[in-house]
């Protein structure tokens, strides 16, 4: 694999007293899947949020293809490649598939001294795009709160890969979704790689993790336990990297290792 | 990946999924209504049809702006008030201070522009709900009014307006009277009847279309237009819809609500403009609830208070519903105490429809 | 839906069948007033429209604009106009806005007669054929006369309708009667009860020197007369009101109210319904403008009035 597209060395962030990030390092490549794991304040959206731009890191380095950036807004980290696909943030149900698509990038054709949106083609390539993460919608006008929450994190996904997005960080994206719904977002998660952009694929669940991951790294109390590649860990371990090992563990054995 | 149970849309479902049905019913129902009941009441005469036109295009020029606030999220509960002020602002600036007509009236405009800027930056940086912001601005503005024309002129009401509005072109603009030869060709040809005494006598007794509503059309049409059409209607979409998900993807939320506030405030100076030149006068009471009457008749026309979702045509068929129920019942008869009764009752079943249309969309339960 | 749409149709329909007038044989007058919704000294004109309308055997329709807003009423008398009625009686609340509607209604042939507000000039330029009611700044004039020769030199003005330009007059001819300057002697007082006592209170204290009160109806002369008694100023403080209601006869009576300026709007609302039917019916018209006021009612001939007070005086 080639070097990485975004690297972060020893990020650290303090909010005032409270460390959130006592030292985290990560990268990620073209292609590749890099799952960061993590239980509920393990530090992960605080994470996400400095590599998105919106905090900017206490003190640590950001590198995008080898060479240091600072963000000071979620635009510069847009404007550099990085798109984030937030858990509920992402879509705006009362408008339609297209509308939200194109939302703040709306293609336009003139009109004598007007410019209108261009329907035609936002609705043509917004199902277009669609189509190719798999998904066919009965039309482009229909309203996002009409899909189902797989189907509005496909949207998201794709709006994201369609306006350039070299590194799409995905936050818990099947966190509220179903067995079936779920299955379909990692399938578009594999569709995305194969086109060589790097996904963050951020998650506490380690079967999601696995089905789809190349690369592990487990994030707990702020700190990176380490990062494995995929074939070099079991499920198990992941798990036990989470929660911090021993009670899970204990906890496992009595319910007969379910979870 | 579209899941079966949902797949099947009937055709009445999608065509109730618009913001515009309920009010386009409505419109058809009270029509149908008021011609049964009050056809020969002289309310479908050619005055009784200028009567409640330019009443309902009077609520349209302060529906229009309300309508797109309220998708991009806010309320404006200061209009009514700023209607009162915009009209003061031109009587004295043009009667007492003997500024040229068309000088005090886009004084007047630059005025109110400025109240809807501050009423937007206040709401975008302090993070208070419009609600409060603008309701201090409806007593400000009230107030400000109340006093500024007892300091001037010891009157709550300040005339005179009409003689030195006399051959201003943008006087006309407002209060002028157009296609004044088609109206006296239908009067010649027997479609409209002519005033039988007084200085009028032979002259067609509805003379012509007024521009207030010629500036309703306009403003409804470009209020449909920018929303439906434009890059900016999909902000204010957007806006409203869920400014969090909007700035995320670079969409110019303050920008958007500022501009708003002042497209409501334009409007509302607009409906000013045009009474202060019809009626020659302007005093410190006028505008009194038009706040409340413009967001009803966008609520009737399928907006949903909660913004992000809403119609600029729906928000006009509520202002002819409301204009024709409030002039029709007259004409009917029907005690006007009891409009009001008649009006909560719309309101609320415009509410309870429009909820029930939001949760086809959204796919709630 | 359908079920809501059925609902809404219902509604219209219990609405306006619930409402429509008992239809008179004869014929159909519109009165039209610029008195808002909250407004109860109207109540005596909408009953004296019933009583003419029921000795008449017509039907009257009482009118206004909900808010007070003059705009607003300009409308309902072009509706009024619309619908061909045998007469319009209406206010000349403001001569600029109204001119337009009753001058269209003169020229389409319908009879209309003023009452009220606005002068006995006005009424004549609008082409109406009579005008019933009481100048509004002689009003005001006359009582500034009466407390003036009791020795009033510092007033109050009590406006509970300042929007409207004839409660205005009312206080400047007051002020003109005992020869100064109405400045801030006229207050703002808003027309919730609680808020003008508190005002009237609170400009009491605030200017001792009052020796003098004019409230411009029932309206703001109740909280006033309950402000005065909070204070222990009843009867001792000149006081003097616009218009009747049980309260301030009782007030005249007591001595805590020294007059009350009566327009006797029994007239204003009765004779226009009166002199129309007559005109629609035998072509005929009293030749001069007929002044309902202003008379005064205080202690010496209240008996007669306040049995009626509120109701037809």
């Amino acid at each position: 694999m080639s070097a990485p597209l975004i690297e972060l060395k020893n990020i650290q962030k303090h909010f005032g007293p409270v460390i959130a990030l006592a030292g985290v390092s990560f990268e990620v490549k073209a292609g590749e899947c890099h799952c960061l794991l993590g239980d509920n304040g393990a530090g992960k959206s605080t994470f996400i949020k400095t590599m998105s731009g919106v905090h900017k890191p206490s003190s640590g380095e950001i590198l995008i293809d080898g060479k240091p950036v600072t963000f000071d807004s979620p635009r510069d980290a847009m404007g550099a490649g990085i798109a984030t696909v937030y858990q509920d943030l992402a879509m705006i149900p009362l408008m339609s598939v297209t509308r939200n698509f194109w939302m703040g990038r709306e293609p336009e054709k003139r009109f004598g001294p007007f410019k209108f949106i261009d329907f035609d083609k936002a609705n043509k390539v917004t199902l277009e795009e669609m189509a190719s993460m798999g998904i066919h919608l009965r039309g482009a006008e229909q309203a996002v709160g009409t899909l189902s929450g797989g189907e509005r994190q496909t949207v998201a996904i794709a709006r994201a890969v369609y306006f350039g997005a070299k590194v799409l960080i995905l936050d818990e994206p099947t966190s509220a979704l179903g067995v079936r719904q779920t299955s379909n977002v990692l399938a578009t998660i594999d569709k995305v790689r194969k086109r060589g952009i790097g996904v963050v694929f951020i998650t506490h669940n380690v079967r999601h993790a696995m089905a789809v991951g190349d690369r592990f790294t487990v994030l707990n109390r702020g700190k990176t336990l380490g990062t494995a590649l995929r074939g070099e860990i079991k499920p198990e371990e992941l798990q036990d990297l989470m929660a911090g090992g021993k009670e899970l563990a204990e906890l496992e054995g009595s319910l007969g290792g379910t979870i | 990946m579209t899941d079966e149970r949902i797949k099947q849309v009937s055709a009445l479902r999608r065509a109730m999924i618009r913001p515009e049905l309920g009010a386009t019913t409505g419109t058809l129902l009270v029509f149908l209504f008021f011609l049964l009941i009050a056809g020969d009441s002289g309310m479908f005469s050619p005055e009784g049809i200028r009567n409640w036109t330019v009443v309902s295009a009077q609520f349209a020029i302060i529906a229009v702006g309300a309508c797109l606030l309220m998708i991009a999220g806010e309320f404006d509960l200061s209009v009514g008030s700023m209607i009162g002020f915009a009209g003061v602002v031109i009587a004295i600036l043009s009667v007492q201070m003997g500024w040229p007509v068309w000088a005090a009236i886009l004084a007047a405009f630059a005025i109110c522009l400025a109240l809807g800027w501050v009423n937007g930056m206040l709401v975008i940086k302090t993070g208070l709900p419009s609600f409060i912001v603008t309701l201090a601005f409806l007593y400000i503005l009230r107030g400000l009014t109340i006093w500024l024309s007892i300091l001037t002129t010891r009157q709550t009401i300040i005339g005179g307006v009409k003689d030195v509005a006399q051959n201003d072109w943008l006087a006309f603009l407002f209060g002028g009277v157009v296609l004044k030869d088609l109206f006296a060709w239908f009067a010649d040809i027997g479609l409209i009847e002519k005033f039988v005494a007084g200085t009028r006598a032979g002259q067609p007794v509805v003379e012509g279309v007024p521009m207030l509503v010629i500036w309703a059309l306009l403003l409804v049409a470009f209020g449909h237009v920018l929303l439906t059409r434009t890059k900016f209607g999909n902000w204010i979409f957007a806006a409203g819809g869920d400014a969090q998900a909007a700035r995320y993807v670079g969409v110019p939320v303050a920008r958007v609500k500022v501009t708003m506030f002042m497209f409501t405030a334009f409007c509302a100076c607009v409906f000013a403009t045009c009474q202060v030149i019809e009626f020659g006068s302007a005093a410190a009471d006028r505008g009194l609830l038009k706040e409340f009457e413009a967001i009803i008749c966008v609520v009737i026309g399928g907006a949903l208070l909660t913004g992000g979702y809403g119609s600029v045509i729906g928000a006009a068929l509520g202002a002819i519903i409301f204009g024709v129920v409030q002039q029709g019942l007259f004409f009917s008869g029907a005690e006007s105490s009891l409009f009001r009764v008649f009006l909560g009752t719309i309101l609320i079943l415009a509410v309870i429809l429009n909820t029930y249309i939001r949760r086809m969309i959204t796919g709630e339960r | 839906m359908r079920k809501t749409l059925t609902a809404i149709a219902a509604a219209v329909f219990a609405v306006a069948g619930f409402a429509a007038p008992a239809s008179a044989e004869g014929e159909k007058f519109v009165l039209v007033s610029h008195a808002p919704d909250s407004d109860s000294w109207w109540n005596t004109i909408k009953n004296a429209i019933a009583v003419a309308g029921d000795q008449m055997k017509v039907s009257v329709e009482y009118r206004n604009p909900p808010t007070g807003d003059l705009a607003d009423m300009a409308r309902i008398v072009e509706q009024a106009a619309a619908s061909r009625p045998d007469g319009i009686i209406v206010t000349i609340a403001d001569y600029d806005v109204l001119s337009g509607p009753i001058t269209e209604a003169v020229a389409r042939g319908i009879p209309v007669i003023t009452i009220n507000s606005g002068t006995v000039e006005q009424s004549k330029k609008l082409g109406a054929l009579t005008h019933v009611g009481q100048p509004e700044y002689d009003a005001g004039f006359g009582a500034g006369e009466r407390l003036g020769a009791a020795g009033a030199k510092k007033f109050l003005c009590v406006n509970h309708y300042i929007t409207n330009p004839a409660s205005v007059e009312r206080c400047q001819g007051f002020a003109a009667a005992l020869g100064v300057e109405l400045g801030n002697q006229m207050i703002d007082a808003g027309q919730d009860p609680a808020e003008i006592q508190n005002k009237v209170s609170a400009f009491l204290q605030s200017n001792p020197d009052t020796n003098a009160i004019l409230a411009l109806g029932p309206t703001s002369a109740h909280p006033t007369l309950a402000a005065l008694e909070q204070s222990g100023k009843a009867g001792s403080m000149m006081f003097g009101t616009f218009d009747l209601s049980g309260e301030i006869a009782a007030g005249i009576k007591a001595g805590k109210i020294d007059f009350a300026i009566d327009q006797q709007p029994y007239l204003q609302g009765y004779l226009p319904v009166v002199f129309l039917t007559n005109l629609a019916r035998y072509g005929v018209m009293p030749s001069n403008p007929v002044n309902s006021g202003p008379g005064f009612v205080t202690k010496d001939n209240i008996e007669l009035v306040e049995k009626l007070a509120g109701q037809y005086r």
